[in-house]
């Protein structure tokens, strides 16, 4: 509760610190606010989606630009320009972001550094644009008839606007899209197979930064009433950049306070460092720069998890409330064949991982693959689920063929699986992990989180969620941080991930590993329950004992091919299998 | 980690603190100074900042305090130094700032809050056309177009008849342009080639070489301080023989210390000042500008001097001059005060300046006449006057 | 534009081209071997030429106040190491190596008037004044974190090139200093001048290129180094350190940034922020070449000087708009012909 006091003391300061500060302080504070809009964008984009731009002054100039221009020389309503400068900053960003999103996470700042300063030079260089000396008398904003000319005015706009976009932004990661964006982080492979499209995500997210940052500009614009190239550089980028950073990147406050230290810190330093050197300069970049470097070192999650821990959260737990079950898919005829494997071969170069692999899985049975390491296991789970295809050969799941689609497709289809390196988001919940699973489940977007219009959907998907971790024994670890749980539990979570998924064919990778014997038996205990209701099982497992007291069908690997397929007893007593397991007998 | 950083925000905190409370006593004129000592335009905006600690303290027994801010050549923290000013320091007027985007961010500031502003930039639009805003605008730096007009009278007296451009893609450079070939044209002097460039490029062969390929009679190099070099160095080896024009921008020390032989032989049009030493008795501003020469090279070493300090020096001049006058209608810190300082500096008349003879009127804010400029060619690694 | 404008604009940009190749070699090496993208690779551009500049000027270089500062900072971190390892035998080596050096290297240049040196003597001075940063840069501000994701390394990158900038003004203040020419020869082709320092630059970057190609293919350093960039993991197990491999790639990197700096300021005005459009030119090739591929790199380097020697004669106030965006082609072609692949963090 003391947080939510402190935060309502903060919106009260807000409101009154206008008609109670020097002139000077309120214009500071315009331009906090205004930094820390842009600073917002790069905390989603940076913070949570693990991608990065120094380009965002680019786009604070698109938007400046384009009211600036449109305002002057046309005489547009500068509501009107606010939307053009949108529309061009989304087209900007969707192009940018589908050329390089698609590769690694380092090109996407490259791109943006080398775009940063292509529109740099541009504005300076456009006639239209009144070239580098600018355009003057942009006009003010006015609200129902009233003119926004003094800064004090402008404050309540820019502060509200800051506002709104904070809790919008909150909304947005505090729901299914949010999840997945949040699942970025943790690399793609994992959102992937639950059915997130991560290229859309990633290109969302920049392109949601890119409109805070024109907002930014086009307020700035109209603060200012004047505008030129400098304040669009790609200098003022990296700026943002470190503004975010030193803030705290994961945190929607954090891009405020990152704004507000920095800018008061560059407005102190400004005055006291050209005493220090003797000198004027612009020196204040080298404590900046030194200050990066420090937090990256010793604090990679900025300075607001710090101040945070000044006002301890409350104890309250969330409670998940009642909710109408998702509804099920309808599992296919038990006993009917769910994914059949013909032919299957991966190669890696010249590495053959499987070679012509044959299986199938039935519904209503277990099915184990088993086999020494290195025998190709995990690569033939990787080219089932999509996650890695198969170089040929064919895969078919309930009667068609997969092995040409992505994975999200495939998982769209019924098919859900846990990884044998577990990969849970350590910080998040484990409701929140699991609630992953559930996320084709859903179809509200990331428009409908921001405005709230999806709390229905949201709160059925988090009972589908929870009911998935009751059914696995996890109840009471439910709102703890995945990363804090046992390896051995964040395995079992990743079958409820999987299971909130409401899949026809699980696959799981090694899912006993690191299990005590009682959690053994739970969990062994679960997945006959889960054979019992119709779904069809694929196991890769090392414990033998585990195995063999589970499975229906076993297929054993080794050197990429199937050596041996059969019940488990019969397995137990081929030669061949003996022979791989036992070293042969001579 | 949070201990340094809670120290350093106490610190900041009780400075911000500090700061309010140490504003400047009643009576005192404050005036408020934003040039732009970094960033791209530091070599212009440096000797103006060095200049002010070279004004009296004292005019007509009021105390003169000047409170000098940098803005990095970035309007935004232009804005930021006027309102600043204005409502920290409570100044009764503003001085800058060294660059054309800058002053006319800062422009809306003064006008809106009532305060007379002196800007250092090149450009005429700051003072033109006349309008609300620019009421509260003056400026001392010869327009554009003044030096523009003495390249170009040199060219007609000497028949050189067409020439190319290259400047700074910024603000300089364009302010240069436009006012050039607006004058080029009525006096029918062709234009070959427009060319641009950044102020840190290694290399502008293209550029010359496109110029030297339209066989100009002579070139104009739009550029200021020592990025000013490279281009007259690149004609010379591409083997260029005529005529080559610099700008003002270029009178620094740096610029013969970078350019040395290379850049022998330029002309260029500078204030008075520059040249003063080698002026006739009778010029009309000689002695001023030789005070303010030998003020400012006294205190920063011989040769040091440049024009852009000049310019800041005649603000300081403006003000010194308009202050009896404004005393003896208000009090200074007064709304009423900046209106007086205002209307007394627009009334100016026959003020000799370092780089000219200011007459001031409610329609020419800036207020030189040709004396304000002559043509000065680099000869042994100095300035000549030509006459 | 007739011939002789096209020939001398392609010498202009084979010029160019020259030194953005050998930058573009030293970044893919960085990243290679350290994944850091070397942002500050340009500021050592920058701080070779002036260095040599303030030497030439009688100037103390204020890259020396650096030198044995971030060598004294290095000792510290290095001995608080030694001292909580127990390795008390370390410190006098270390203390030798980064602090004791400089101060020879800050007596030497008080004993002696620097300006009164030969010129290759000056050369050698600036150089060993700069290279030392770049592995002082990395085991300060790099080695701390080499475990992290490319992209905390890559702001890191920024935030060092951010606060090099910033001493660069301090140094070296904000106008520009040009060096004489090693050479006076220049040789007629018709009308124009080509001068001697100009083929001195392009044979100067391609023997340095060969040189590099030696390295890697004939030492044992230089296979060490091409061992962690094919597998980091594997070089370790192999007893390639990861730490040693990281410092000789930026020492290797800051060598080529220093020297290319020396190369090109004969020939330009070099200012304290000159470095960070040249390195990102270097960069625009390295990432023609993917990041990974040498030759392409450089060729791509090459093909960035041209576009801007033929740009400044076509649209001279729009070449930086050309040249960094054919980066988007490049990033278009790129993203269409490779396949992404996970990158594990």
């Amino acid at each position: 509760m003391i947080r939510m006091k402190f935060l309502l003391a903060f919106i009260a300061a807000l409101a009154v610190g206008p008609l109670l500060l020097p002139e000077f302080y309120v214009t500071l504070l315009n331009y906090i606010g205004l930094y820390a809009i842009v600073a917002l964008g790069l905390v989603l984009l940076t913070g949570v989606g693990g991608l990065t731009s120094f380009g965002q002054a680019a786009f604070v100039g698109l938007g400046a630009y384009t009211t600036a221009y449109l305002t002057t020389v046309h005489g547009v309503s500068p509501w009107l320009t606010l939307l053009a400068g949108l529309a061009i900053t989304a087209a900007v960003a969707l192009f940018l972001g589908s050329i390089t999103l698609r590769m690694g996470g380092h090109y996407l700042p490259l791109g943006t550094i080398a775009w940063g300063i292509s529109l740099y030079f541009l504005f300076g260089n456009v006639d239209f644009l009144g070239g580098h000396t600018g355009i003057t008398g942009v006009p003010a904003l006015s609200l129902f008839g009233f003119e926004l000319k003094s800064g004090r005015e402008f404050y309540y706009l820019i502060w509200a606007v800051l506002l709104v976009i904070v809790l919008a932004t909150r909304n947005l990661l505090d729901s299914r899209e949010g999840r997945a964006i949040r699942a970025l982080k943790g690399g793609t492979l994992m959102a992937e197979a639950m059915g997130v499209n991560t290229p859309r995500s990633k290109i969302v997210i920049f392109t949601v930064a890119a409109l805070y940052a024109c907002l930014s500009g086009w307020l700035y614009a109209h603060l200012q009433r004047f505008v030129n190239p400098t304040p669009f550089a790609i200098a003022q980028g990296i700026e943002y950049l470190f503004m975010a950073v030193i803030g705290g990147v994961a945190h929607v406050w954090g891009a405020i306070l990152g704004a507000g230290l920095i800018t008061i810190l560059k407005q102190w330093l400004q005055d006291w460092l050209p005493r220090v050197f003797g000198q004027s300069g612009n020196f204040e970049v080298i404590v900046f720069g030194l200050l990066m470097i420090f937090v990256l070192h010793r604090a990679r999650e900025g300075l607001w998890p710090i101040v945070l821990r000044l006002f301890p959260a409350q104890n309250a737990r969330p409670r998940v409330a009642d909710a109408e079950p998702l509804p099920r898919r309808s599992l296919p005829e038990r006993g009917s064949v769910v994914l059949e494997v013909r032919d299957a071969t991966k190669r890696f170069g010249g590495l053959v991982a499987n070679n012509a692999m044959n299986l199938s899985v039935r519904a209503g049975e277990v099915m184990a693959l088993i086999g020494p390491n290195g025998a190709g296991k995990s690569t033939m789970f990787n080219g089932i689920s999509g996650v890695d295809p198969v170089t040929s050969g064919a895969v078919s799941f309930r009667g068609e063929r997969i092995e040409t689609l992505a994975a999200r497709d495939i998982a769209r289809r019924g098919m859900s699986r846990t990884f044998q390196h577990v990969r849970l988001l350590p910080t998040m919940s484990v409701l929140e992990n699991v609630a992953i699973g559930a996320h084709l489940r859903g179809q509200r977007n990331f428009v409908h989180a921001a405005l709230r219009t999806e709390r229905v959907e949201e709160a059925r998907l988090l009972h589908e969620a929870a009911l998935q971790i009751e059914r696995c024994g996890l109840a009471e670890h439910m709102y703890d941080a995945a990363g804090n749980l046992p390896l051995g539990k964040q395995r079992i979570v990743e079958i409820a991930r999987a299971l909130a998924a409401d899949p026809c064919l699980l696959l799981l990778d090694e899912p006993a590993a690191g299990l005590r014997y009682l959690e053994k038996q739970a969990l062994g205990d679960l997945l006959r329950r889960l054979r019992d209701d119709g779904m069809a099982i694929l196991l890769v497992e090392h414990d033998m004992d585990f195995v063999m007291g589970l499975a229906d069908r076993v297929v054993v690997m080794e050197f990429g091919e199937k050596l041996a397929e059969g019940l488990p007893e019969e397995v137990q007593r081929n030669p061949a299998v003996l022979e791989a397991y036992l070293g042969g007998v001579e | 980690m949070p201990k340094p950083f809670r120290r350093t925000l106490v610190a900041a905190l009780i400075s911000a603190v500090a700061a309010t409370a140490a504003s400047t006593a009643l009576a005192d004129i404050n005036i408020g100074v934003s040039v732009s000592a970094t960033g791209p335009a530091a070599s212009l905006g440096i000797p103006e900042k060095n200049t002010f600690a070279l004004l009296p303290q004292t005019v007509a027994g009021q105390k003169v305090n000047y409170i000098v801010l940098d803005d990095a050549t970035d309007p935004t923290a232009a804005t930021k130094n006027i309102k600043k000013l204005i409502s920290e320091n409570k100044v009764d007027l503003v001085v800058g700032s060294t660059t054309t985007p800058n002053s006319l961010a800062m422009m809306d500031v003064a006008a809106e809050n009532e305060t007379p502003m002196i800007s250092l930039a090149g450009s005429a639009i700051v003072v033109e056309p006349m309008d609300a805003k620019r009421y509260w605008v003056f400026k001392t730096a010869q327009n554009d177009a003044h030096m523009a007009t003495a390249i170009v009278e040199y060219m007609t007296s000497h028949n050189l008849q067409s020439i190319a451009f290259i400047g700074f893609a910024d603000a300089y450079g364009e302010g240069w342009y436009k006012e050039f070939a607006k004058i080029a044209e009525a006096r029918k002097i062709r234009i070959v080639a427009s060319e641009r460039y950044q102020r840190n490029d290694t290399s502008v062969t293209g550029q010359i070489l496109k110029m030297i390929a339209a066989k100009p009679d002579a070139v104009l190099i739009g550029a200021a301080g020592t990025p000013a070099v490279l281009p007259q160095k690149s004609l010379k080896e591409k083997g260029y023989k005529g005529v080559i024009f610099q700008t003002h921008g270029v009178a620094n020390a740096d610029f013969l210390r970078v350019g040395g032989k290379d850049v022998e032989g330029a002309l260029l049009p500078v204030g008075p000042m520059m040249v003063a030493a080698q002026l006739p008795d009778s010029y009309p501003n000689k002695k001023v500008a030789l005070d303010y020469v030998s003020k400012y090279e006294t205190a920063h070493g011989k040769g040091s001097v440049s024009a852009f300090g000049g310019h800041a020096w005649d603000a300081g001049l403006l003000i010194n001059h308009a202050i009896p006058q404004a005393l003896k209608k208000a009090q200074p810190g007064s709304k009423e005060f900046r209106k007086a300082l205002r209307d007394a500096i627009e009334t100016t008349q026959n003020l000799p300046a370092a780089h000219g003879v200011f007459n001031l009127s409610a329609q020419d804010h800036q207020g030189f006449d040709q004396r304000a400029r002559v043509m000065a060619k680099i000869e042994g690694g100095s300035w000549k006057l030509v006459k | 534009m007739d011939l002789q404008i096209a020939l001398l604009l392609g010498q202009d940009g084979i010029t160019n081209g020259a030194i953005y190749a050998l930058l573009a070699l030293a970044l893919v090496l960085v990243f290679a071997v350290t994944r850091v993208i070397f942002i500050p690779q340009g500021e050592f551009v920058a701080y070779g030429a002036l260095t040599l500049a303030s030497l030439q000027a009688g100037k103390l270089p204020g890259t020396l106040w650096l030198l044995l500062g971030l060598g004294a900072a290095v000792a510290l971190v290095e001995i608080a190491l030694a001292l909580r390892t127990r390795q008390m035998r370390r410190i006098p080596s270390i203390l030798l190596l980064n602090c004791g050096i400089p101060l020879l290297l800050g007596g030497i240049l008080f004993a002696i008037p620097p300006a009164t040196l030969p010129l290759a003597v000056q050369v050698v001075l600036a150089l060993m004044l700069v290279v030392p940063l770049g592995p002082m840069v990395y085991r300060l501000a790099f080695q701390p974190i080499a475990e992290a994701s490319v992209l905390v390394l890559l702001i890191v990158s920024i935030a060092v090139h951010v606060t090099l900038i910033g001493l660069g003004l301090l140094f070296f203040g904000a106008e520009g200093s040009r060096t004489p020419a090693f050479t006076d020869m220049s040789f007629e082709i018709g009308d124009a001048l080509l001068q001697g320092q100009t083929v001195l630059v392009v044979v100067a970057s391609a023997v340095l290129i060969v040189a590099l190609y030696f390295f890697f293919e004939r030492t044992i350093y230089g296979k060490a180094l091409r061992a962690t960039a094919m597998n980091r993991t594997g070089a370790r197990l192999m007893g390639i350190s990861a730490t040693m491999a990281g410092k000789l790639s930026f020492t290797l990197a800051t060598l080529i940034g220093a020297f290319s700096g020396v190369l090109i300021s004969p020939i330009t005005t070099i200012y304290y922020d000159s470095g960070f459009l040249i390195g990102l030119k270097g960069f625009v090739g390295a990432i023609v070449g993917g990041l990974a591929s040498y030759p392409v790199a450089a060729a791509g380097a090459v093909l960035v000087g041209l576009l801007e020697a033929y740009s400044s004669f076509w649209a001279s106030a729009y070449k930086e708009v050309i040249v960094f965006t054919m980066i988007i082609p490049v990033l278009l072609w790129r993203s269409l012909t490779t396949r992404h692949v996970e990158e594990e963090e």
